[in-house]
């Protein structure tokens, strides 16, 4: 396992009008369990490729524990990948796909025999070994993939790309959680590319969130669940994601539509977004009271029932746009609410970035 | 089917097929099995004779040298296209423009008729005129293909290598583009030598469609007839003259239409044998 440093790395494919990456900064500690979240488009396969040396970085370092590698081909970085579908040499049994990565670094056979068996038995595919990989299920098959990626001793780097695209649903949990516990007990480093939410808060211990080849936040899910960095990250975290609207800085507190929704002291006056997620926020059917804002009901969502009550999401238009407020269902559509937002909690955004001072704190951001 | 009676108003819909494969194969065949046991003198002259017409055919000397000929003939084309089909499709590029025109350009041999092909070669490989046979005399070479059965040879493989590599290099291509990107870059990754590439990622993904390549290139190859015909009329001597050729000149040239109907009866069994053993050996292999 290793440190994985990024150190302003830029790349652009030849003939493209623009570069997909500029400057990446981007720090990983050894062990570390790290997300690589965004939608597609993002660029996260192209640094996911960076970073296992298929593409070389235009300028800029790549090092494994402070070497550098950015020009070192894959067969020497010392990485594993998996990809988004089984790869697997379909002319080799079970055992053979396991053991191959060994015996192309002259691995002693019975070395291979003892790991390839030790690799099976921890994923359960021991019974597997001497099938062909063209008769085993899809998931029996990326077990496999996996299997082969993890098999190497001391990898500086294991590499998954979204690993359970191919995967049925009900058993994506089962393979999410077998991949997290042979993490651990390796200590691998491990970078997971995803674009599901909920895979990248399960499986990673920090999670970098990549929009349009920028990093805009690297942080624990808490952080980037209630310290979003940029809107995008407020929007794409979160299911839903944080209700954005328009507003302004002005006479020291963030307004929206003329009510104060949060003191903002420090903050230069002026528009801005303003962010607060459904959980942040309550809908009061008796009206508001002094310093909520007023909105109709368009539509509610039911969730489940709690105690005899429907929750779900409210959609609330208050005139500058529609929010979501995440409660009980204890209004109906067309009825005029008034909606409390938690003024400890609110944020707000400027060009996209965070207005320092409104809110919970950010912690350490990255890309402004 | 479970509780059903057997509805057999389905054999009606086999029928058209039924006639046309009966119109087109069996009853051609089954005419020249009919020839093939029997000494026909005119319409209404005709004796059953069994099995002596093969007996003939069988000790003739001269159909056996055909038919080593044509083993070897076969043998080598295989031989060369095959591996050269693959060098070649590995080597065209799999996108960019240049991809889509080398396809073109590579499968253009494939649209010249078989007597177009050989009558180019005939001109071609001309000791006197001919590009490739003069540029050889003027380097110093002494080739002549209707004097030399070396030189006759190597003018016939050129040509076939010339004319169906590309069907080989093609098939080989479309087996290729199936590959994912992942495959090459896993195998980078694991640390896999050029020739694992080739052995656990391309060959694998190969085998279907050479086995259409091999199959093909051995019933076509088995089959040859207009370029010898054509280029060298099966000489030196009976240097080129392979199974067909005899066959025609025993059937067209003499009207030994017994003798001639139990070669093709026994052309047609050798033929079909090859294939099946092939086939099967291949089938057999990936059932392992």
């Amino acid at each position: 396992m290793s440190r994985i440093e990024l150190d302003g790395v830029s790349h652009r494919y030849p003939e493209a009008p623009s570069e997909t990456f500029a400057e990446l900064e981007l720090v990983i500690g050894s062990g570390e369990a790290h997300a690589l979240l965004g939608s597609s488009g993002a660029g996260k396969t192209t640094l996911l490729n960076l970073l296992s040396g298929i593409e070389q970085p235009t300028t800029g370092r790549i090092t494994f524990d402070g070497r550098d590698v950015s020009r070192t081909p894959p067969r020497a970085r010392n990485v594993a990948q998996v990809f988004q579908f089984p790869v697997l040499y379909e002319s080799l049994s079970v055992a053979e796909n396991l053991e191959f990565p060994l015996k192309t670094r002259g691995v002693r056979a019975a070395e291979r025999r003892r790991r390839a068996k030790a690799m099976a038995e921890r994923l359960g595919i021991a019974e597997l070994m001497g099938r062909r990989p063209g008769k085993l299920s899809l998931f029996e098959r990326q077990l496999v993939a996996i299997g082969r990626a993890l098999v190497r001793p001391e990898l500086s780097l294991v590499l998954l790309d979204e690993p359970l695209t191919a995967v049925e649903p009900s058993i994506k949990w089962q393979l999410r959680r077998e991949l997290k516990a042979v993490q651990q007990e390796i200590g691998a480093t491990m970078i997971y590319v995803t674009h599901d939410q909920t895979e990248a808060l399960t499986f990673a211990d920090r999670i970098s969130l990549l929009h349009r080849g920028r990093i805009l936040q690297t942080g624990s899910a808490r952080t980037l669940f209630s310290a979003p960095a940029h809107e995008q990250v407020g929007h794409f975290i979160g299911s839903p994601g944080m209700n954005l609207v328009p507003g302004e800085i002005a006479e020291g507190a963030l307004r929206l539509g003329g009510r104060v929704v949060a003191p903002a002291a420090g903050a230069e006056p002026g528009p801005c977004t303003i962010g607060f997620r459904p959980e942040w926020a309550s809908v009061a059917p008796s009206g508001p009271d002094g310093s909520g804002l007023l909105g109709t009901i368009t539509a509610a969502r039911v969730l489940g029932v709690r105690r005899g009550v429907p929750v779900g999401i409210l959609s609330v238009d208050l005139g500058v746009g529609v929010v979501q407020v995440r409660q009980a269902l204890s209004a109906s559509p067309g009825e005029r609410v008034g909606v409390n937002v938690d003024a400890g909690q609110v944020v707000a955004f400027r060009e996209g970035w965070r207005l320092p001072g409104i809110g919970a704190e950010t912690g350490r951001g990255a890309g402004s | 089917m479970s509780g059903r009676r057997p509805d057999n108003r389905a054999w009606l819909g086999v029928l058209p097929v039924v006639l046309v494969v009966a119109f087109s194969a069996v009853i051609p065949l089954m005419t020249v099995v009919n020839y093939s046991l029997q000494d026909i003198f005119d319409q209404h002259t005709r004796l059953f004779v069994g099995f002596d017409w093969y007996r003939e055919i069988l000790r003739d000397p001269r159909f056996l040298e055909a038919l080593l000929r044509q083993l070897a003939f076969s043998g080598a084309v295989l031989l060369i296209e095959v591996p050269l089909g693959v060098m070649v499709a590995r080597s065209l590029p799999r996108s960019g423009w240049l991809a889509p025109a080398l396809v073109v350009l590579i499968a253009l041999p494939l649209l010249v008729p078989w007597n177009v092909v050989g009558t180019i070669w005939q001109i071609f490989a001309r000791p006197d005129i001919g590009l490739l046979g003069a540029a050889l005399t003027g380097l110093g070479f002494e080739f002549n293909y209707t004097s030399s059965p070396v030189d006759a040879w190597i003018t016939l493989l050129l040509m076939d290598v010339w004319h169906w590599t590309s069907l080989v290099a093609l098939l080989a291509y479309a087996g290729l583009a199936s590959i994912q990107e992942a495959h090459y870059q896993a195998a980078e990754i694991d640390g896999a030598g050029r020739w694992q590439v080739f052995r656990l990622v391309e060959l694998p993904r190969l085998r279907p469609v050479l086995t259409i390549a091999v199959l093909l290139r051995l019933m076509d190859s088995f089959m040859i007839y207009t370029e010898p015909f054509v280029l060298t009329g099966g000489g030196p001597g009976n240097a080129t003259t392979f199974l067909s050729q005899y066959l025609t000149s025993m059937a067209v040239g003499q009207f030994d239409l017994g003798p001639a109907a139990a070669f093709s009866v026994l052309y047609f069994l050798v033929t079909l044998l090859m294939c099946w053993l092939f086939y099967t050996s291949v089938i057999r292999k990936e059932d392992e």
